[in-house]
């Protein structure tokens, strides 16, 4: 028995990023061409228990979202291992379908189904995955539409509604199977930042509910208020972890450091 | 001139060559749609045998003409095989195969322009591939495609007047034999092509209504341009 909701152990996942051919850039510059390998997780390992908030910030590029897509099984680990609870999802022969429906995942381009309404987009995995009779799927998603506030767009498709909306109907499409964890992959950069605030609310209301959450994000006010624990993510490692406090007040390492004070002052700036 | 118009012998043959026109078309667009749908999810998902096997199959029946492939189903197979089988039958697959080899370009293209990040939604609620195929791609493809498949319907119809020359009496042919006996040339020929027009205008109206009806904001052609 772990006492870990979820749980990386020694993780390592490359991709070959393929550059296109002989870009021509305005100045005169090439592009480099041919394939680049990219180490976007190596050797990483993370302990999720139940009702922590994890929040994995650093520079993009820096393998963040491809960890945490490795987390939900979207993409194989190339060594490592993933255990939900007690089971290991990495091993060979796992259904890794069943592994997924009990991980929620927040896309940060949203990726909602388009022939669907809000409603739609809810209801089909509590049909189609937990098999639900259409009375009992209806209504638990129109209460996980209700919990994310846009119980007034329910039978809009998503080309009708705002990034916020949209986004809070990916959350209720994420936690309406009750999952054991919430991954969320930057819920908030593709968003106009006067509708980050709708989306930082619904979060904020999953974290007082002890929902369980790794999120990747650079809402740092937001990290503060709710984050037990920051990891700096980068290069394809977590460079420090700690509580909100450490990396607001003095970040230990150097380059959690700079990448504070970039940030930081940014927020400021504005 | 059209005085023939009101011999029942000549109606009866006007009417059982466009019920084999109209069966063959929807035939064959039909088996070509099912079929184009399970080659295109085998060029898309399969491994380099599936793809390079959907690739022959695909420009065999693009790349030469659908009467010589007629000719080798109708003549040359039931002797290579030593067994005889109906005329009909063999044009019937021949259309639907035809069919397939075009509406598998057009099903893929659709399919490609959704899969990427709705496959990615589909898998991150739990369901499979399978699953993920069925309750949201292929809805979204089957509305990008109609337009396209109303096309594919409208060459196909056209394309069923060379039947007759494996000895189907289809509407043009129907339409010939009349003329030889009759030897009204013309008026036969434009009747004969107003028919078909007034079939594949009513059958596209349909399809333009069935896509108005099934369109949904955000779910376009033009996500394919």
């Amino acid at each position: 028995m772990t006492n870990y909701v979820m749980e990386a152990r020694h993780l390592f996942k490359t991709y070959v990023e393929k550059k296109a051919k002989k870009t021509k850039e305005v100045g005169g510059d090439t592009c480099p061409t041919g394939k680049h390998i990219v180490d976007a997780v190596q050797d990483v390992s993370l302990q999720i228990r139940k009702g922590d908030i994890k929040l994995i910030f650093g520079p993009s590029g820096s393998g963040k979202s491809t960890f945490l897509r490795c987390m939900a099984m979207l993409e194989t680990p190339d060594k490592g291992q993933i255990f939900l609870g007690d089971e290991e999802l990495t091993k060979s022969g796992v259904d890794v379908n069943k592994a997924r429906a009990r991980i929620g995942f927040v896309f940060q381009h949203i990726y909602l189904f388009r022939h669907l309404t809000a409603l739609g987009n809810v209801e089909l995995a509590l049909r189609q995955v937990l098999k639900l009779p259409k009375e009992e799927a209806r209504k638990r998603a129109l209460d996980a539409l209700a919990e994310v506030k846009v119980s007034d767009c329910i039978n809009r498709y998503p080309s009708q509604m705002s990034g916020g909306q949209a986004q809070r109907v990916g959350i209720a499409r994420a936690i309406a199977r009750n999952p054991d964890i919430i991954l969320l992959d930057e819920p908030t950069s593709a968003l106009d930042p006067e509708l980050t605030g709708e989306v930082i609310d619904t979060l904020r209301d999953l974290a007082r509910e002890g929902t369980t959450m790794l999120i990747v994000s650079h809402e740092m006010p937001f990290a503060r208020e709710v984050a037990e624990e920051m990891i700096f993510y980068d290069e394809g490692k977590i460079v420090e972890t700690g509580p909100p406090s450490q990396f607001f007040n003095a970040p230990n390492t150097d380059r959690a450091k700079r990448f504070m004070d970039r940030i930081i002052n940014r927020t400021t700036r504005e | 001139m059209f005085e023939w118009l009101f011999n029942p012998i000549y109606q009866g043959m006007i009417i059982e060559g466009l019920i084999v026109t109209v069966e063959v078309t929807l035939f064959g667009v039909l088996l070509g749609l099912g079929l184009g749908t399970l080659l295109a999810i085998g060029d898309l998902y399969g491994n380099k045998p599936v793809k390079g096997a959907i690739a022959v199959y695909v420009e065999f029946f693009r790349g030469s003409p659908l009467l010589v492939q007629l000719f080798i189903a109708v003549y040359a197979i039931p002797t290579l095989l030593n067994f005889p089988i109906d005329h009909t039958v063999l044009a019937f697959l021949v259309f639907g195969l035809n069919s397939a080899g075009y509406q598998k370009g057009y099903m893929k293209g659709a399919m490609e322009t959704i899969m990427g990040d709705q496959m990615q939604a589909g898998l991150s609620v739990g369901m499979s591939k399978a699953q993920t195929l069925r309750r949201v791609i292929l809805p979204q493809a089957y509305r990008i495609v109609i337009p396209s498949w109303t096309n594919e319907f409208c060459s196909l119809t056209k394309s069923t007047s060379v039947l007759m020359l494996v000895g189907i009496q289809d509407l043009t042919g129907a339409g010939r034999s009349i003329i030889v006996s009759t030897m009204e040339v013309l008026p036969g020929y434009i009747f004969i092509a107003i028919i078909y027009l007034v079939w594949i205008t009513s059958f596209s109206k349909i399809m333009d209504i069935i896509y108005e009806k099934k369109k949904i904001p955000g779910i376009e052609l033009d996500m394919l341009s």
